[in-house]
């Protein structure tokens, strides 16, 4: 799906969040919100996501006029920082819940969810922990249910919010190239927010770049990786990157 | 080796604490307890089962025990209800109704008696009002009822007040995004997340109702057979000097509510385990 | 962007102001009707013939001796309740034991244990008829239908208060700062006076404020043990309770107005304490 924000804006009371931006994400690509905390990439990412509402602006998905979809409307498959399980069910419930959720006339039968879910878990590699409870797991294997989960209610996009932030670094590179694959092979317009450049520049087609100020975030450069790190667009760019 | 009694540490005053702790504990609550169960040793198992299986006591004990329950359960819903609004809105009046929730634990016993009676009276503000449809309140088990819902106001309410506050907003999110309703997430996601605390409340508060006395003797009428309430059946016999079917009375409530809280505990680590609290 | 669409946003965790109204309504009906309905009705019922009629019955010489006699059992039963707790929770948070949590249950007992049937506990225990309470009798010191009696059934329903406020807020603090305290010097006292009291004062005082108010007006226990004797061992719930099956509704019910404004003076007492000293009782609102 072909995502469109056009000039959106955000305000927390007296604090601006998100000067005006705009930004068009192509159908199918992988694209990754850089920036320091206080940058409004997260703030952008709930907007998408149907969690904040924007102050000014519109959100289009494919040409539709978005802003005023609610949160369920979205059908945007959003995973947390803290992948927000649900530790009172199984890895089996926590997957199936976006189904079992659904009105009993949209609803899959038992056994589709059953076979959904089953799916899902051996796309994430993780075909064996139908049963465990979330305290269970380790990090990585959270992080994995958490996209699965995600992905269960056939989402018509992706959005991830810091999705490797609580892993070490080990895992944070099998799991990157995880993402990868998941991504290739649905072919959902996914967006994840990070502030480690390495991340988003290993990882991402489109690479936005994010800067704070007192007068709320705004997107300092667009473009693919290898462009930002020949042509930065400004000094804050050169300076966050490293380049 | 196994573990020692008591490990060894650098901190003064261990005989002290301890001498105190222990003195204290063993003279106001282990030997009057043991005194109880002293007595009820030497009245013996059939004494007691004579006493207790009489039409009078097992309607007393029933009754209690009955209308303690559909108060804890009372107190179980419109706790949860009172926790989630006085946490999660803002109105205007929010501290005075928290302040408020914690009355009946500093109101004398006596006095909510008094007062409830005085109310719910057929003559009183809300009693008469409750006539008109022909609907008695005092003086019958609905009586006993209020006072017991009364007196276990607080239990719920305060014990889930702290786990609302610690709910994480992106699990509720979550279950937004996944296309849950509102009411569906309440349902599934926030009540689960509720249910040890509120199960702990509801059990402090049956425990409290079961025992409870001074609130209810006014409003009860204390109708034998009816609206007779067990610990009144104990002071009866305490006032008769019959000790023996005091504490025949007192340890068949005792070992009931023990059972009660013993099989809600159960239900509570089961539960933790379960989801992995621990 | 059009207005209408910005009236519909709902943040994921709001239910519908319709709900929402819904339950604030059933909360300040409910509040009303079981707790605020019955605390006005206290003050319409005694002053049901006028402030000199309500204020004369207090002044008569058995209910100056109940008032007296309630005033005298919190000053006993609190300071000894408050000294347990300390002790209690410096025993519990600054050793390591086995039996701790068994400890700890027993504590709480009281809790679980009607008051009536804890009177009756201490009847049997030091009634006339049982061995320790026939012996004391016999050498001039009555407990139960005496003061000792009444003492011991307050303390009994009360005894867990000031232990529960305290446990939690002493294992949150630690050991840390007793033990800097020793390594400086200091001796066990002077460590308990100048560190760990400061820092457990909020939480104590709390502990005191709900035992007082639970002292003050315990019945069921009391009713027990007390014998009932008019101005002796009457206390002032008792003392409402006699009044009021004697038809004298307006001293039952000015005897109920003082302990009600006692119970409302602790109410405001325990919300400043938590407004003003939020951090220093988290943890017992916590357990």
């Amino acid at each position: 799906m072909h995502i469109e924000i056009d000039e959106i804006s955000k305000q927390f009371g007296t604090t601006a969040a998100l000067t005006p931006v705009s930004l068009a994400i192509p159908s199918g690509a992988l694209v990754a919100l850089l920036g320091p905390s206080g940058s409004g990439k997260t703030t952008l990412l709930r907007i998408l996501g149907g969690l904040e509402f924007p102050t000014s602006g519109r959100v289009l998905f494919d040409g539709q006029d978005a802003t005023g979809l609610t949160v369920q409307e979205r059908r945007a498959g959003f995973v947390f920082q803290s992948y927000a399980l649900f530790r009172h069910m199984t890895v089996f419930e926590n997957i199936a819940y976006g189904l079992n959720a659904r009105p009993r006339a949209s609803r899959p039968p038992k056994a589709e969810i059953a076979r959904r879910v089953t799916k899902l878990l051996e796309l994430i590699q993780l075909p064996d922990i139908g049963s465990r409870y979330p305290s269970q797991l380790s990090g990585g294997q959270r992080q994995r249910v958490a996209l699965a989960r995600a992905l269960a209610i056939e989402p018509r996009m992706l959005l991830l919010d810091e999705p490797f932030g609580a892993l070490d670094a080990k895992v944070r590179k099998e799991l990157r190239q995880g993402l990868r694959d998941i991504h290739d092979e649905t072919g959902l317009t996914t967006v994840f927010v990070t502030h480690d450049q390495d991340e988003a520049m290993e990882l991402a087609d489109l690479v936005v770049v994010m800067s704070g100020s007192v007068t709320g975030g705004r997107i300092e450069q667009i473009g693919k990786p290898s462009d930002i790190r020949a042509r930065p667009a400004s000094a804050f760019v050169r300076d966050f990157i490293g380049a | 080796m196994g573990k020692p009694l008591i490990h060894r540490s650098p901190m003064p005053g261990l005989g002290l604490s301890m001498g105190v702790t222990l003195t204290m504990l063993s003279l106001v609550v282990l030997l009057p307890i043991g005194a109880l169960l002293w007595k009820g040793a030497n009245f013996g198992i059939s004494g007691i089962w004579d006493t207790v299986n009489r039409e009078r006591v097992w309607a007393a004990l029933f009754l209690s025990f009955r209308l303690s329950l559909f108060a804890a359960l009372f107190n179980l819903v419109f706790g949860m209800i009172l926790a989630w609004v006085l946490v999660r809105y803002r109105f205007a009046g929010r501290r005075l109704l928290d302040a408020a929730v914690d009355l009946p634990f500093a109101l004398p016993t006596a006095v909510a008696g008094i007062a409830l009676t005085a109310l719910y009276a057929p003559n009183g503000a809300l009693g008469s009002l409750a006539a008109e449809i022909g609907w008695k309140i005092a003086y019958t088990q609905w009586g006993i009822f209020v006072a017991l819902v009364f007196v276990g106001l607080p239990f719920v309410t305060r014990t889930v007040q702290p786990v609302v506050e610690e709910i994480e907003a992106e699990v509720e999110e979550a279950s937004a995004t996944l296309g849950a309703s509102r009411i569906y997430t309440l349902r599934r996601v926030v009540l689960p997340m509720l249910a040890p605390a509120a199960l702990t409340g509801f059990a402090l508060s049956l425990a409290r109702a079961v025992g409870e006395y001074g609130s209810v003797i006014f409003i009860a009428g204390n109708i034998p057979l009816k609206t007779e309430i067990a610990p009144l059946l104990i002071v009866i016999q305490l006032e008769e000097f019959n000790y023996d079917a005091a504490a025949a009375i007192g340890i068949a409530m005792l070992l009931i509510s023990f059972g009660m809280l013993l099989v809600i505990n159960l239900i509570q680590v089961w539960s933790r385990r379960r989801i992995g609290y621990v | 962007m059009s207005d209408a669409s910005l009236t519909k946003f709902r943040s994921a965790r709001e239910e519908t102001p319709l709900a929402r109204y819904a339950l604030i309504a059933v909360a300040v009906l409910g509040l009303g009707v079981l707790v605020a309905a019955p605390l006005i009705a206290v003050f319409v019922e005694a002053l049901a013939q006028g402030w000199l009629a309500a204020v004369a019955s207090l002044g008569n010489h058995d209910a100056a001796s109940a008032i007296k006699l309630t005033l005298l059992i919190a000053g006993v039963s609190v300071p000894l309740n408050a000294a347990f707790g300390i002790a209690a929770a410096w025993f519990i948070t600054k050793f390591d034991f086995r039996g701790k949590a068994f400890l700890i249950t027993l504590i709480d007992l009281p809790f679980s244990v009607s008051p009536v049937v804890a009177g009756l506990c201490i009847v049997l225990m030091f009634g006339t008829n049982s061995l320790v309470g026939g012996w004391l009798v016999a050498s001039g010191y009555p407990i139960v239908f005496a003061l000792p009696g009444i003492v011991l059934a307050t303390m009994f329903v009360t005894f867990p208060f000031v232990a529960r406020e305290l446990i939690p807020v002493m294992i949150e603090q630690g050991r840390a700062e007793e033990e800097a305290a020793l390594t400086l010097g200091a001796s066990g006292w002077r460590t308990f006076w100048t560190v760990t009291l400061p820092n457990i004062r909020w939480a104590l005082l709390y502990g005191v404020l709900l035992c007082n108010a639970r002292a003050m007006g315990e019945f069921g226990a009391v009713a027990v043990v007390s014998g009932k004797i008019r101005g002796q061992t009457a206390t002032m719930p008792i003392t409402i309770e006699m009044l009021y099956n004697e038809y004298l509704s307006v001293a039952a019910f000015s005897m109920a107005a003082v302990l009600t404004l006692l119970a409302l003076v602790t109410l405001m007492l325990k919300t400043a304490l938590e407004i003003r000293h939020a951090d220093a009782l988290a943890a017992t609102h916590r357990h």
